[in-house]
């Protein structure tokens, strides 16, 4: 069975400045994979780069299917879906209509039905359910504005999932969010890991990736540095001194006791 | 000691309604150089523009050289002494090397030769547009161009962002000298961790939006566990699950 | 013959450097503030009003031609300071679009000043010019055209000087970059905004002086200047001084030559003169060009945006709503008297036109201003299928609309890739083009006189204007007719409210909220876009039918750009988003219902009305974006308001990782930020 995204030698320049380089990366199924690096490193464009949103050179494969050459929403069609470091919510629109957008798209014959007679659009179930699986229930007919850093996040993550998606992006979930918040985020990411739904993260958060991440690779001045399973990372000198701006020499790798927390986190969520 | 140029007093905020920075209380002095650490998304950028006015904070007092600063404008600060390098550099691409220099508000004029005297290669490139100066070259236009303001207070956000450390390795130690020599306060976010403390007399690390860490630098730069630590987020992690 | 074209080129220069001058007041205002500014020829409207008024004693005393220049000049400064202090500075954190709309009053409250002060005819003045004459190749040409073009040339030499080497150039330029990095190193952009808005304004006085050589004073032939001086300023970028000159110039030089070659024996004709609105097909043509191959390139401006377009509430029970209030309307068209009924009629009519723009500003976020055009469309096509082809109703409506529809889909292509603010200039243009060359011609339009529209009947039965049935009021237009139209608003307003609460109207606010987000949630932004066109077309077809059937004639004055822009600027105060806006607009909007009760009760003229406008629209952008009859019926919930605070600082890179507040990022600044070449 093909991996749920293959990218192969994905490079994307931004005028004389290549931002990406080559960027090999998979995605197994039922895989969380982490994405990391320094600020500047590539990681949103490489998102960008795998949903459409900058020209790139390379091949993307989702679900085997080479989808390089599609424009954003019909990769959104096949399965892609992303969150946004800045969220991006549809401002103007209810939290279920933000879902409902991604939901599905009418059909003629739908919108014929909705605009002439007035029916109601359906109440999609799978929006109904992803908004109980985030417990957003409560807050289904607010608009994004009304909401705290933390429920946009949520939302944002629920606007992905409503789509129905073979393969999640998320860029930056955790920013932004206080450490509650942000621990709080990571069982649920695991737990739709673990219910079939592989899963690209991108973040600053450390502890979350290498927590919760079954595999990690490392991104600096665009290229790939490291990939590897939490633990390799962790040590990986190079990652230290992509991240810190330091020499392996300066800092004793602090293995044991990072990301524990998270490795009885994903386990508690795993036996539920 | 000498009263700082810049104190933080339990200063929360945010966009909206969630605030990305809280409680945060730090204090700059004259002639000193303060670093502030913490993985990206950890509220160093919002701190910046808090004392710049760029952002109102939601609680919290700011105070510039004793005085409450809340009821003045970005301009006005900045008028008043507060140089503020943003992430972005700060610079204007359409305008030439020498124009930055002519620019200025009323009544003030910024001496061109000071700037050539703290980066001479800048004197070359006098002509050139600025979008067009490579990446050091603005970051040098940015931080010549604020230093020539004579600020009592100097905002440096992320320098090495994009570049290659060894051209920030060049910047810093002028900023370091102008701090010493002319007793101007100067706050400096970088990611680059080993050149800021390498410079720096004292360190905050912001996690997750509060401060977790106050040292002096040289005890940090001895000890990079401390820092190891709040950036993978263990102590933060441990501290969440025991409560 | 080369000659010939040479010597019309010639005589094209002093019209030229009007259109120049104009483009030059649009750039200066777009680089002091941001601003789109449409008012620039109505700015010089009022200096030329002005002068000729102490030019020649208007006002009990009569000037010396030095004396009134100069007080002229005067004048336009306080002008400049009364734009900048009541307009620019208070809007100037909104988005470019409602800046615009502004801009849109300032031009309609002019106009409607200077009609009201001084009527609508046209006033000789004495030139500022020498009266000498040079001739070329045998033609004569009056020096003024040489001088007017070495005038403004001096003036954007002296611009493009100022610019470049003085320290508030220097400054002008940094703040229009980037404000909030202005505001870092200390400079106050009010400021420069203030110096631009006075230096534009001065600009716009020197046009209104010169234009004393050319043309006696109307209230109308400077303001719509504007059309082509916008097409010189978007070849100029909205930055360029000389180019902007140039393109000017070239511009008033190619329309002269047209008028030359209408001379010849080749050249279409349309009811024996030559073919009426070439013209202002040029101009759009050079608008097309200058927004698909330079506007590309219009620097953006790093202005700090606090908000977007209103909320588009979502309609609760709209049936409900329409049952309550079209009983009502449908007995006072019965029992009004006669010239309260037409009113009715009218704002029923407008409402329809509004509810158009509702869908594609409201909903999709594309400001149109070709909607009006579209009607016009959709009502000559009425007129003709019917006196021409004998096609009545409903088949000639129903053809009608669907071309005008059609139409609408053809707009949206280039829509596409303008943006908003762009959009809007290209389909002014477009108005304007549409009137001339098509309302107004001979053949195939209308003429001057109206094209005769016969009642619209169904088997038989007459329910038009003319129909026997009287009401209670008596007179006519009948109330059979305003039943008629009333059934179509109603119509037309279910469906709009129905579209907002249906799953392709969520998609078309998804579009307008963020297309980057909506394209990634799998939305298929092009369709949704031209669906939105095509719509909102379709229901400008449907006023336009009204339209034509309501007077029995339809004539080009209906379809101007003026009504266009009025129509514009009568929707924001009301409420572009919602339903009951676009009805409420078509209410108040001049010729309507309020307007009719002004005039009887109080015998204010509907150009009070207008006046009140410029200023209203201020005010509710300032104070109350989402309109009046919005905020009514969708109730006061601040809390449903985006805070201010929340959208990133767009001039401000810094938005992006640690703000983490969502909103509107532009995708565009990501590549500038890395677009930055790494050495070491």
């Amino acid at each position: 069975m093909s991996p749920a995204l293959q990218a192969a030698g994905v490079s994307v320049s931004f005028g004389a400045v290549r931002a990406l380089q080559d960027v090999d990366l998979e995605v197994g199924e039922g895989k969380l994979v982490g994405l990391i690096g320094p600020n500047g490193a590539g990681k949103t464009t490489f998102v960008d780069a795998i949903t459409g949103f900058v020209q790139a050179s390379g091949s993307v494969r989702l679900e085997g299917r080479e989808i390089s050459a599609l424009p954003p929403h019909r990769r959104a069609h096949l399965g892609l879906a992303r969150t946004w470091q800045t969220i991006e919510l549809f401002d103007d629109l209810t939290v279920r209509e933000n879902l409902a957008v991604a939901g599905g798209r009418p059909s003629l014959p739908e919108s014929f039905a909705e605009i002439v007679f007035g029916r109601q659009p359906r109440a999609e179930r799978l929006a109904e359910e992803v908004l109980g699986l985030l417990d957003l229930e409560d807050i289904a007919e607010e608009l994004p504005s009304n909401l705290s850093q933390g429920r946009r996040k949520l939302v944002g993550i629920a606007r992905a999932l409503a789509s129905k998606p073979s393969l999640l992006l998320l860029d930056e979930p955790a920013a932004g969010l206080d450490t509650h918040e942000s621990l709080d985020l990571g069982r649920r990411l695991r737990r739709l890991v673990d219910g079939g739904l592989p899963t690209l993260l991108i973040d600053h958060d450390m502890g979350l990736v290498l927590g919760i991440c079954d595999e990690i690779y490392v991104l600096d001045f665009g290229k790939l540095i490291a990939r590897g399973s939490p633990e390799e990372v962790r040590s990986n000198p190079d990652v230290l001194a992509a991240y810190l701006g330091t020499s392996a020499a300066e800092v004793e790798p602090d293995a044991p006791g990072t990301g524990t927390a998270w490795a009885a986190v994903a386990e508690g969520t795993a036996e539920q | 000691m000498s009263e700082p140029v810049l104190s933080l007093e339990n200063v929360s905020a945010g966009y909206g309604q969630a605030d990305v920075i809280r409680e945060i209380t730090l204090e700059v002095h004259p002639g000193e150089i303060v670093t502030l650490l913490g993985p990206n998304g950890a509220g160093k950028t919002t701190t910046l523009r808090v004392v710049s006015g760029l952002l109102k904070p939601s609680r919290g007092t700011v105070r510039y050289q004793g005085h409450d600063v809340a009821h003045l404008s970005p301009t006005r600060r900045a008028r008043a002494g507060i140089a503020h390098v943003p992430e972005g550099r700060g610079i204007f691409f359409g305008l030439t090397v020498a124009e930055h220099l002519r620019l200025g508000y009323r009544g003030e004029t910024i001496d061109p030769e000071a700037v050539y005297t703290y980066f001479p290669a800048l004197r070359q490139l006098r002509d050139r547009p600025a979008g067009l100066l490579s990446g050091g070259e603005q970051q040098m236009l940015a931080v010549a161009r604020n230093l020539a303001r004579s600020p009592d207070l100097l905002l440096l956000d992320e320098l090495s962002l994009g570049l290659a450390p060894l051209l920030v390795e060049r910047l810093l130690p002028v900023v370091h000298d102008y701090a010493r020599e002319r007793s101007c306060g100067v706050l400096l976010v970088e990611q680059h961790v080993p050149l800021a403390l390498q410079v720096a007399d004292r360190c905050y690390v912001l996690s997750h939006g509060d401060l977790v860490l106050h040292e002096p630098a040289a005890r940090v730069r001895d000890n990079p566990e401390l820092l190891v630590a709040s950036y993978l987020g263990q102590s933060s992690t441990t501290k969440a699950l025991a409560t | 013959m080369a000659s010939q074209i040479f010597a019309y080129a010639i005589l094209g220069l002093g019209s030229g450097a009007l259109i120049a001058g104009t483009g030059l007041g649009v750039v200066l205002s777009y680089r002091g503030s941001g601003v789109i500014n449409l008012s620039t020829g109505a700015v010089a409207m009022l200096s030329g009003y002005c002068y000729w008024a102490l030019a020649t004693g208007e006002f009990g005393v009569t000037f010396p031609t030095a004396w009134a220049v100069v007080l002229t000049l005067l004048f336009s400064v306080v002008v400049g300071l009364a734009f900048e202090l009541g307009v620019v500075r208070p809007l100037r954190r909104q988005p470019p679009l409602a800046k615009l709309v502004a801009t849109l009053g300032v031009l309609l409250s002019a106009q409607a000043a200077i009609v009201l002060a001084f009527g609508n005819t046209a006033h000789p003045q004495p030139s500022i010019l020498p009266s000498g004459v040079v001739t070329l190749f045998g033609v004569t040409i009056p020096d003024y055209n040489l001088w007017m073009a070495a005038i403004v040339l001096a003036a954007a030499l002296l611009f493009a000087a100022a610019y470049r080497w003085t320290r508030f150039g220097i400054g002008t330029r940094a703040a229009s970059e980037n404000e909030g990095y202005a505001t870092l190193y200390g400079l106050s952009p009010n400021r420069y905004s203030m110096g631009n808005t006075v230096l534009m304004a001065l600009a716009m006085g020197l046009v209104g002086l010169l234009a004393a050589s050319i043309d006696e004073v109307d209230p109308i032939t400077l303001i719509l200047l504007i059309v082509p001086g916008l097409a010189a300023a978007m070849f100029g970028r909205l930055t360029g001084f000389t180019t902007t000159y140039v393109a000017g110039v070239v511009i008033g030089m190619a329309e002269s030559i047209l008028i030359y070659l209408g001379g010849q024996s080749w050249f279409p004709t349309s009811n024996g003169g030559p073919l009426p609105g070439i013209d202002e097909l040029l101009v759009l043509l050079v608008l097309i060009v200058a927004t698909f191959f330079r506007a590309g390139k219009i620097p953006s401006r790093g202005a700090i945006i606090e908000r977007r377009l209103p909320r588009a509430p979502r309609p609760v029970a709209p049936l409900r709503t329409a049952a309550f209030f079209v009983p009502i309307a449908a007995l006072a068209m019965w029992a009004l008297p006669f010239g309260f009924r037409e009113g009715l009629v009218t704002s029923c009519i407008f409402a329809v036109s509004l509810l158009s723009l509702v869908v594609i500003t409201g909903y999709l976020g594309q400001l149109s201003l070709v909607q009006l055009g579209l009607a016009g469309v959709a009502g000559f096509l009425v007129s003709h299928l019917s006196t021409n082809f004998g096609i009545g109703f409903p088949w000639a409506p129903i053809i009608g609309v669907l071309a005008a529809a059609a139409l609408g889909v053809g707009f949206g292509f280039p829509a596409l890739r303008v943006r908003g603010v762009q959009l809007a200039v290209v389909t002014l243009a477009a108005t304007v083009a549409l009137a001339t060359f098509w309302f107004s011609n001979g053949s195939w339009g209308a003429g001057v006189l109206g094209a005769p529209v016969p009642p619209p009947s169904l088997f038989g039965f007459n329910f038009g204007t003319n129909a026997s049935f009287h009401g209670l009021g008596g007179g006519e237009p009948s109330p059979l007719f305003g039943w008629f139209c009333l059934i179509v608003l109603t119509v037309v307003g279910l469906l709009v409210a129905n579209l907002r609460r249906s799953r392709l109207g969520q998609q078309m606010l998804a579009v307008r909220a963020n297309e980057r987000a909506a394209a990634a949630s799998g939305v298929n932004v092009r369709n949704v876009k031209l669906t939105g066109f095509g719509i909102a077309a379709g229901i400008a077809g449907v006023s336009g039918v009204l339209l034509s059937y309501s007077y029995g004639s339809i004539t080009p004055k209906s379809f101007s750009a003026l009504t266009a822009i009025a129509l514009v600027a009568f929707v924001y105060i009301t409420g572009i988003t919602s339903v009951p806006g676009g009805i409420f607009g078509g209410i108040i909007y001049t010729g309507g219902i309020f307007a009719y009760a002004l005039l009887d009760w109080f015998g204010l003229q509907g150009n009070w009305l207008n006046l009140a406008v410029g200023f209203l629209v201020v005010l509710s952008l300032v104070s109350r974006p989402e309109g009046g009859a919005t905020f009514l019926f969708y109730g006061k919930r601040p809390s449903l308001w985006p805070r201010a605070s929340k959208e990133p600082q767009e001039g401000l890179p810094a938005g992006g990782a640690e703000t983490g507040g969502g909103g509107q990022t532009d995708g565009s600044l990501r590549p500038q930020h890395v677009g930055v070449e790494v050495t070491s």
